[in-house]
């Protein structure tokens, strides 16, 4: 008894002073907690070229352009240009009105602190930071060969001690205080797209040369929020910018989003939450606790997780329902694949590459690595942008067997005979060996032999490079909703290191997608697109795979939230409704 | 001291010179050309002589000046200070705890030795053992935290004592995954000392067990017993990979990860180059240490 007594004694403080350890939540403001999964790099426009790091600095940074939050297909409208550009009839100038009034948020870096106005000379010098020789951008390649006299002010600099940005070029211009010049060396209709992405974010040159190498930790831009707490590997903590201009929550929508009631807060003034709070959380556990919890807001749904959270008819289970979740799918503008290297004179037969594309069961693996979310590919060009074939069915996607092998005897290697081992390389994580396994024992329904070898990603990436692998499995996220960004996959010159890291080089495709590349927006151009998209199912340059979707997990007190392929500065538009997450995190 | 760094370096630089691949396709994406892959090769002096690039890791192994990371462009040394701290709050309380409650177990199983308890305890270190560290955390984190509330299911706050609700259940954990290794080391050290001849004659002489167990048998097996401590000290502060993970502790053990997931050479380098020092340094502590234990271990 004097034991139970002794340790009652210990343990009961110790659980009372536990319990007493948990944080308390602050419901007094809106305060939108949400999580990302690895850590983020630095905050430089420059160097967004991953998906974690252009949504840190999209929520501080902004660019001449913006998706309508809304409307689907993406629609890019005025963010810092005051309207859309003036393009001249050559497809060559575009000129650009930047908007009056917009201020930098304020820091040290400006006299007297305060964040001096917005002009179209700071845009210049974004650009001209984005073609830096000496900071190596990780974005160059939306302008590489694109802006007059870019490539050759690059070309100056390159080597050169100090870059001289006093150094005038041709194709990037301020007319005026408010008015903007670009003029390409060729059309690129695709070049608006840029103009979105972060890579091409405004940046201040005072605060640029302020902080000097540390300006990646200082971000100060324009954006409706400015950033609170900068710990890259834990916690990223904004608040709302007090001088945000007036920017309005949309008035107009698509029709299923306005079904779906998102106009409810049509007219607010941007942003309407108070505070947005980014917790890295790498595993997948207490990043699915934290949300049960109510800690986030909204997740991706862990693939562990997927059987307990989605019903088989793609509903919520009744357990999160009841708790005020909801489920929201949406495709993804991506594709998976697996490449042959058309290097190897093996994969110029036509014939083989289509047996291995029949024999390839692409139904069973959407069952076994997507939990049949997925859409299996047709051709290279997801759905959802021009190019896409919604009734388009490729004869060539398998599963069939019969064909594959009447395929495979007329390429010249009956029941696969003759034919070497083939190597199948990809990267070392679990899912990608067994993804791996899985192509090798579908091409042994044919009698062909694969060997599979597992990568560290830098490995297979120089593998590909060096044209020493025979197939390989990878997949291509969209960088802007143009069927031009993944037909270039198969573009022959842009062979690896290249995106085109298969190799396939189609004088017929070539000829017609340069063409392509140069054509706006217009019906001819989506008949074109749909050409090469037929060409590039039918030749099967690539095993095709599927077109993922998303599965994101929200709790009810989180509106206006919408998932896109283009993230970047979206949680302006979110709001939350702190009674209704009162009245719920009771129940959590 | 200086040969081992050198030696360590050179290591360093053959297999990441040498052996691993080219880093520049990488930190540039997945729209690298080849051209800019060879600019950035220039940028950041991947092109300049073998003898050259070996003699800027021995410059770092003594000035601690390790530029800054490939991926991530932050100052190397800034991103160690900023995470060492954190591994260190979970670390050495954790590592105090699990070295004091396992020297004890093993104290008062050595003195109840061949008995019930023992063998109990014998046996539960090694179920323990056998258990995947893996599982012991995950069934904390959902059990512990998120079922009873008992602690933060994730995260961490800088500065003392804000964080302290945040390592309570690694510390816990981690006490818990080490005792079982930690429990049979010590206690097959102190049995060992327990059968020599000087116990014997403490116990003719008619000193009570406590006090030749706490006094003379501790006092004799603190040589093992400090190698095995102090050895372990410089991976304290490399954190715990694992749990610093699944808790989202801000630590040394995810920057080096990422690292090597990244191919972010100046990274791993630093901490390669770092560990060794601090296992360089600790092992002298440690010789120091004997002198101290046993006065009859002289330093020559």
């Amino acid at each position: 008894m004097n034991n139970f007594k002794l340790l009652a004694s210990i343990m009961i403080p110790l659980v009372l002073l536990c319990s007493g350890c948990t944080k308390k939540r602050d419901l007094s403001i809106k305060e939108l907690q949400i999580s990302v999964p690895q850590k983020v790099k630095g905050m430089d426009p420059i160097f967004a070229n991953d998906r974690y790091s252009s949504n840190e600095i999209a929520r501080v940074y902004e660019g001449l352009l913006e998706y309508h939050y809304l409307k689907r297909p993406y629609t890019l409208v005025p963010n810092l240009a005051s309207e859309m550009p003036k393009v001249s009839a050559d497809g060559l100038t575009y000129t650009f009105k930047i908007m009056p009034g917009v201020f930098f948020h304020d820091d040290v870096a400006f006299s007297n602190g305060k964040g001096r106005e917005l002009v179209a000379e700071d845009f210049v010098y974004s650009i001209k930071r984005l073609a830096d020789p000496k900071l190596q951008s990780t974005g160059w390649w939306i302008l590489d060969g694109k802006v007059k006299g870019l490539n050759d002010w690059r070309e100056a600099n390159s080597g050169k001690e100090t870059v001289d940005y006093s150094q005038e070029v041709e194709g990037v211009k301020a007319v005026d205080k408010y008015t903007l010049q670009f003029k390409l060396s060729r059309e690129f209709p695709q070049f608006l797209y840029s103009l979105a992405m972060p890579f091409t974010f405004v940046v201040a040159k005072e605060v640029v040369e302020h902080y000097g190498k540390e300006f990646l930790n200082h971000p100060v831009g324009t954006g409706a929020f400015v950033l609170n707490k900068f710990d890259q590997s834990n916690k990223i903590t904004y608040t709302k910018n007090p001088n945000f201009r007036d920017k309005f929550y949309p008035s107009n929508a698509t029709e299923d989003f306005k079904s779906q009631g998102y106009l409810a807060d049509a007219g607010k003034k941007l942003p309407l939450v108070d505070k947005v709070v980014v917790n890295v959380i790498i595993e997948n556990q207490p990043r699915w606790l934290n949300f049960q919890k109510g800690n986030l807001d909204y997740i991706g749904i862990p693939k562990d997780n997927f059987d307990s959270a989605v019903t088989p008819s793609n509903g919520i289970s009744d357990e999160l329902q009841k708790k005020g979740i909801e489920l929201l799918i949406t495709p993804s503008l991506d594709v998976t694949y697996t490449a042959f290297n058309h290097d190897n004179v093996l994969f110029q037969n036509v014939y083989l590459r289509r047996a291995m594309s029949l024999a390839y069961n692409v139904e069973k693996s959407n069952e076994l690595f997507y939990n049949n979310t997925a859409m299996p590919a047709q051709s290279i060009v997801p759905p959802g942008i021009a190019g896409h074939m919604d009734s388009y069915k490729n004869p060539f996607v398998g599963p069939n067997l019969d064909e594959a092998k009447k395929l495979l005897a007329k390429a010249g290697y009956r029941d696969g005979k003759g034919l070497p081992e083939i190597t199948y390389d990809c990267p070392n994580s679990t899912v990608s060996r067994q993804t791996g396994e899985f192509f090798r024992k579908r091409m042994a329904e044919i009698g062909i032999k694969i060997r599979v070898i597992q990568n560290p990603w830098p490995e297979l990436q120089k593998k590909i490079t060096n044209r020493t692998v025979m197939m390989y499995g990878i997949a291509w996220g969209a960088d802007y909703p143009d069927a031009e960004n993944f037909l270039q996959l198969l573009y022959g010159p842009n062979k690896a290191p290249g995106a085109n890291g298969s190799g396939y080089n189609n004088d017929e495709f070539n000829k017609l997608f340069a063409l392509s590349s140069r054509m706006q927006d217009s019906p001819e151009r989506t008949a074109l697109y749909e050409k090469l998209n037929r060409m590039a199912a039918e030749s099967v340059p690539i095993i095709y795979g599927v077109h993922r979707q998303t599965y994101l997990l929200k709790h009810g007190w989180v509106k206006n939230f919408v998932n896109t392929d283009f993230e970047s500065g979206i949680e302006k538009y979110m709001n939350i409704d702190l009674e209704l997450k009162k009245k719920a995190l009771e129940k959590l | 001291m200086v040969p081992i760094l050198l030696g360590t370096c050179f290591i360093i630089f053959v297999l990441f010179n040498m052996v691993a691949g080219d880093p520049t396709q990488l930190l540039l994406g997945k729209h690298a050309t080849a051209k800019q892959m060879l600019e950035l090769k220039r940028e950041l002096g991947l092109d300049r002589p073998f003898f050259a690039q070996y003699l800027d890791i021995v410059k770092s192994a003594f000035t601690f000046d390790f530029g800054r990371s490939w991926s991530t462009k932050q100052e190397i040394i800034e991103m160690i200070k900023i995470g060492a701290m954190p591994s260190l709050t979970v670390s050495i309380p954790a590592f105090i705890l699990s070295t004091i409650v396992s020297i004890a177990v093993s104290l008062i199983v050595s003195f109840f030795r061949g008995g019930k308890l023992d063998r109990i305890m014998v046996f539960a270190c090694v179920a323990m053992m056998s258990i995947s560290s893996l599982a012991y955390i995950l069934f904390a984190q959902k059990f512990l935290a998120y079922e009873l509330g008992l602690f933060e299911i994730s995260g961490y706050e800088p500065g003392f004592p804000y964080f302290i609700p945040y390592i309570l259940l690694p510390v816990l954990i981690w006490v818990v995954l080490n005792l079982g290794p930690d429990v049979r080391f010590y206690r097959t050290i102190i049995l060992d000392e327990i059968y020599q001849d000087y116990v014997r004659t403490a116990r003719a002489k008619g000193l009570s067990e406590k006090m030749i167990l706490f006094k003379h048998v501790l006092k004799n097996a603190m040589i093992p017993i400090i190698t095995y401590v102090v050895i372990q000290i410089p991976f304290l502060i490399l954190g715990a990979l694992l749990i610093e993970s699944f808790f989202g502790i801000p630590g040394l053990g995810g920057i080096t990860l990422n690292a090597i997931n990244s191919s972010d050479f100046p990274v791993i380098r630093a901490m390669t180059v770092l560990s060794a020092v601090a296992y360089i340094i600790f092992s002298v502590i440690t010789d120091v240490l004997y002198t101290l234990v046993d006065p009859r271990v002289r330093l020559k």
